[in-house]
């Protein structure tokens, strides 16, 4: 039973970059396969600012700051001049931009394994001298992923801008009509994407796994898969897929065996594709103009 | 006031307008009327900056619209309620009208309690969502999200599409009430021409991108030629 | 490069045949005066270049975007590795077949999946199975060999070509010459292959479908049926190219084909022209030579091949290939001569200029 709490915990690290997927996708139609690589230079530009002695906070700050400001420029300068062209240009594009990125990190920091000390304790706790798999560390991780996720949700809701964020992802046309600046909530909205993915990008440097190049490899394919399952237009479903993900990835894990847990994902992907067989989301987003 | 000059626009290959001249004055509703594809949703959509025209210009008092992005001609006080409405489904009444607001400084509050109380039937839906509205409401709505910002311009283009004729004539008389007491700009486009030309002080008569008429309202009106073969009235 | 335009505008089988039959002894021949060590490198290329042919195939004529060719080549590698070892003395030929044949088979079960599945799901979903290749090869140890994989004997050279080399290093050239001259072969062979699937039914059904799916439909293409023979015969190439790749190199474990190979073989596609048999050629052909174009450029930008920046140049340098090459040239080098093949949009477009400008 406490295995839930480890499926969750890791569940939410998908939700995490499931929802930043859904943001972006919902504003500019971009599945951005370079959203794990670019979270994770973001860390690496923070969090091994630790080895010098800096303040952990401070680095999950910078970590955070760095992750948005980079999902700007990615959206300026890469997917900028690629609207109006086939789908497939910028899928192509941000492909190759995880390449970039992640041969760029190991160049620069080399590719071994950084562990990065996090404030909380990640022993686990017992129970009745069983061990529970929650340690100060993982109540941590669901504060934080939980929180960001609090916060999203209520600048979309209630604040002018995700007023306008989402006036520019449902119809950018009549959004401009309405005298919003769309092309720089787009922009926005890659950022606020970023800062997300960035936050998950640290929950997994300071866990057991630890920095190195290709860390959110796993979680950008879960996440993916997260979103795709739960809908890309619907955050609430990205956020359920990821959690079921982790859940089935613990599972496979305490039943059977560590080496396959990785595949939770797909098993979920290939069932979901089995109970819709006429394929995920063929729901045509009208766009209102 | 809007000063349209020798305005031509292409898509492609295809001449939409073509030396496009008129003018439309404060306090006047200014009809552009003609059959489907004679250019009259091109026309408004160049004026919002959505098309960019091939050569020509526009005028807003002291300002050049052409070459300005369209956010920004909004942002100058010209409001354009597009064909079909643009109603935003997925959001309610009150967001949709907050949309209105947010580019203009006026105060989002008073001007919600200022549209509600204009047109109530919107006060008491203010949290539906749009999808569930029905057309008139929607016709409604639309209308007031482009008033909150208290523009000085206001495009409609087709805005009796699909309103039943009571309907109709309340939204017609609604909308020279609404440009005489706040001295708007009006440029109607319609395909119902009778309705129209019931409201208009001006008519300018589009057909395949050119102007065949540009007078007083009543004078188009009454022009024969111009009923059959452009407006599609037969007397 | 005529040549090769006119293959793809030959009408008959017969002409085409003897196109590539010309072309494929022309490059024979330059390989016999070229160094031992441009051979070997030529021959991966060959390897690579059928792989980015099936890629090629997919992504420009099925319009289908596959990011897990890798795995596919995995598949084939693994195949051909495991029954060679167990069946030294069959002929070459038989093994390729299998290769191909487990890779078509992993290509139909993906596809079933996939074929259903538009653009960024479609990708993503092969995106996982790649994801999914290095985990399953690392664990079914006995059939794998697990962590360190397999280890061929090298490929056999025969007792006559041997004895057409004289000198000092006569065997080791003779080695690299004859697996140079197998790699370029099968390459032959491949290209004719795809040269009348351009030109066929098939060719012309997946045209249609990439174009406009609904019209397909209309004409009676069933639709998820040709998808799939698409992803199967993109499967099949990359099987043969991984199984070639193999036999080459005479070794292969679970890190051989890794995602970021995936990566590389979208640029090379991307780079040489999606949708060409010209394109996989020049794909091929600086896959051939990319170590040497990044030792090249190490040297110009001074970075110490030794460290690490210089061991990742060849990941940067690609990466920031495909993204400028998308960005301003994405019909590739074939696109910048020729008669361009017009690919039209077949799915949803981004926000267009329009509402974002």
């Amino acid at each position: 039973m406490h295995n839930v709490f480890a499926g969750l915990a890791q569940g939410l690290l998908y939700s995490l970059l499931a929802l930043s997927l859904v943001i972006i996708w919902q504003s500019t139609h971009v599945l951005n396969f370079a959203q794990g690589a670019m979270a994770m230079f973001a860390t690496y530009v923070g969090m091994t600012e630790i080895e010098h002695g800096v303040n952990y906070w401070w680095c999950v700050i910078i970590s955070v700051t760095v992750g948005v400001l980079f999902g700007g420029l990615a959206e300026r300068v890469l997917i900028r001049p690629l609207y109006g062209k086939p789908e497939i240009n910028a899928i192509v594009v941000m492909v190759g931009f995880l390449g970039l990125i992640e041969a760029f990190v190991a160049g620069i920091w080399t590719g071994v394994t950084r562990n990065i000390p996090p404030p909380f304790s990640q022993i686990f706790f017992q129970a009745h001298g069983q061990v529970i798999l929650l340690s100060p560390f993982v109540i941590f991780q669901f504060v934080l992923a939980i929180s960001i996720m609090l916060i999203a949700a209520a600048i979309f809701r209630f604040t002018k801008l995700g007023l306008q964020l989402r006036a520019s992802a449902l119809a950018p046309e009549v959004a401009r009509l309405l005298g919003v600046r769309v092309s720089r909530m787009l922009t926005i909205g890659w950022m606020f994407s970023a800062g997300v993915g960035a936050v998950a990008a640290v929950i997994i440097a300071s866990g057991n796994f630890g920095l190195y190049p290709t860390n959110m490899n796993g979680i950008f394919v879960a996440g993916f898969i997260a979103a795709v399952v739960g809908g890309l237009d619907s955050p609430l479903g990205a956020i359920a897929g990821g959690l079921l993900i982790g859940l089935t990835e613990q599972f496979i894990l305490s039943y059977w065996s560590a080496n396959f847990a990785s595949l939770g994902g797909i098993i979920i992907l290939v069932l979901a594709l089995m109970i819709r067989p006429q394929g995920i989301f063929t729901k045509n987003v009208e766009r209102r103009v | 006031m809007i000063r349209i000059e020798n305005l031509s626009v292409n898509y492609g290959a295809v001449r939409a307008l073509r030396d496009v001249s008129l003018e439309a004055s404060p306090g006047r509703v200014t009809a552009v009327l003609g059959a489907n594809g004679a250019g009259k949703t091109t026309l408004l959509r160049t004026i919002s900056g959505l098309v960019k025209p091939k050569s020509g210009s526009i005028v807003f008092g002291e300002h050049s619209l052409i070459g300005l992005a369209t956010e920004n001609i909004a942002r100058l006080g010209v409001a354009h309620v597009p064909e079909g409405r643009g109603v935003i489904g997925e959001l309610t009444v009150e967001e949709n009208l907050r949309l209105g607001a947010l580019a203009s400084k006026v105060n989002i509050s008073e001007g919600l309690e200022a549209q509600y109380a204009q047109f109530p039937a919107l006060g008491d839906r203010r949290k539906k969502y749009c999808a569930t509205l029905s057309g008139g409401e929607r016709q409604m709505l639309a209308m007031a999200r482009a008033l909150i910002a208290q523009p000085e311009v206001l495009l409609l283009d087709e805005p009796s599409l699909g309103l039943a004729p009571q309907v109709t004539s309340e939204l017609m008389k609604s909308i020279l009430r609404l440009c005489e007491s706040k001295n708007l700009t009006v440029i109607l486009v319609e395909q119902n021409a009778k309705s129209a030309l019931r409201i208009a002080h001006t008519a300018v008569v589009l057909y395949l991108g050119t102007v065949v008429a540009s007078d007083d309202a009543h004078k188009v009106a009454n022009d024969e030629d111009l009923r059959r073969y452009y407006l599609g009235l037969v007397q | 490069m005529d040549w090769i335009r006119s293959l793809r505008s030959q009408d008959t089988t017969h002409s085409r045949f003897l196109v590539v039959l010309s072309l494929t002894v022309l490059v024979l021949l330059i390989t016999i005066f070229l160094p031992p060590v441009a051979d070997s490198q030529l021959a991966e290329g060959a390897a690579i270049a059928i792989v980015i042919l099936g890629l090629s195939w997919l992504i420009g004529w099925s319009g289908q975007i596959s990011l897990g060719n890798s795995g596919f080549m995995a598949v084939g590698a693994y195949a051909a590795s495991i029954w060679a070892q167990h069946h030294a003395t069959t002929p070459l030929v038989f093994t390729f077949f299998l290769a191909i044949v487990m890779g078509s088979l992993s290509g139909l079960i993906i596809a079933i999946p996939s074929t259903r599945l538009k653009g960024p799901y479609l990708a993503g979903m092969t995106l996982a199975f790649s994801a999914a290749i290095s985990p399953i090869a690392q664990n079914f140890t006995s059939v794998t060999g697990g962590e360190n994989g397999q280890f061929l004997n090298e490929l056999a050279t025969p007792k006559w070509f041997l004895h057409l080399f004289h000198g000092q290093n006569a065997a080791i050239n003779a080695n690299a010459q004859w697996s140079c001259d197998i790699a370029i072969v099968v390459a032959g062979v491949a290209f004719f292959f795809m040269a009348n699937l351009f030109h066929s039914r098939t060719g012309r059904a997946m045209r249609l479908i990439r174009d406009n799916d609904v019209a397909a439909e209309l004409v009676g293409i069933n639709l998820t049926l040709t998808r799939s023979v698409a992803f199967m015969i993109a499967a099949g190439f990359a099987g043969l190219g991984g199984a070639l790749y193999t036999i080459l190199n005479a070794t292969v474990n679970p890190s051989t084909f890794p995602l970021t190979l995936s990566i590389t073989l979208l640029t090379l596609m991307v780079l040489g022209g999606i949708g060409t048999l010209s394109g996989a050629v020049i794909g091929g052909i600086i896959y051939s030579f990319s170590s040497n174009l990044v030792d090249h450029i190490n040297a110009l930008t001074g970075v110490n091949p030794d460290s690490n920046l210089g061991a990742n140049m060849q990941g940067i340098i690609f990466g920031a290939l495909l993204i400028l090459t998308m960005l301003f040239a994405p019909r590739g080098i074939a696109g910048l001569w020729g008669p361009l093949r017009r690919l039209k949009k077949p799915h949803r477009r981004l926000v267009t200029n329009q509402e974002v400008k």
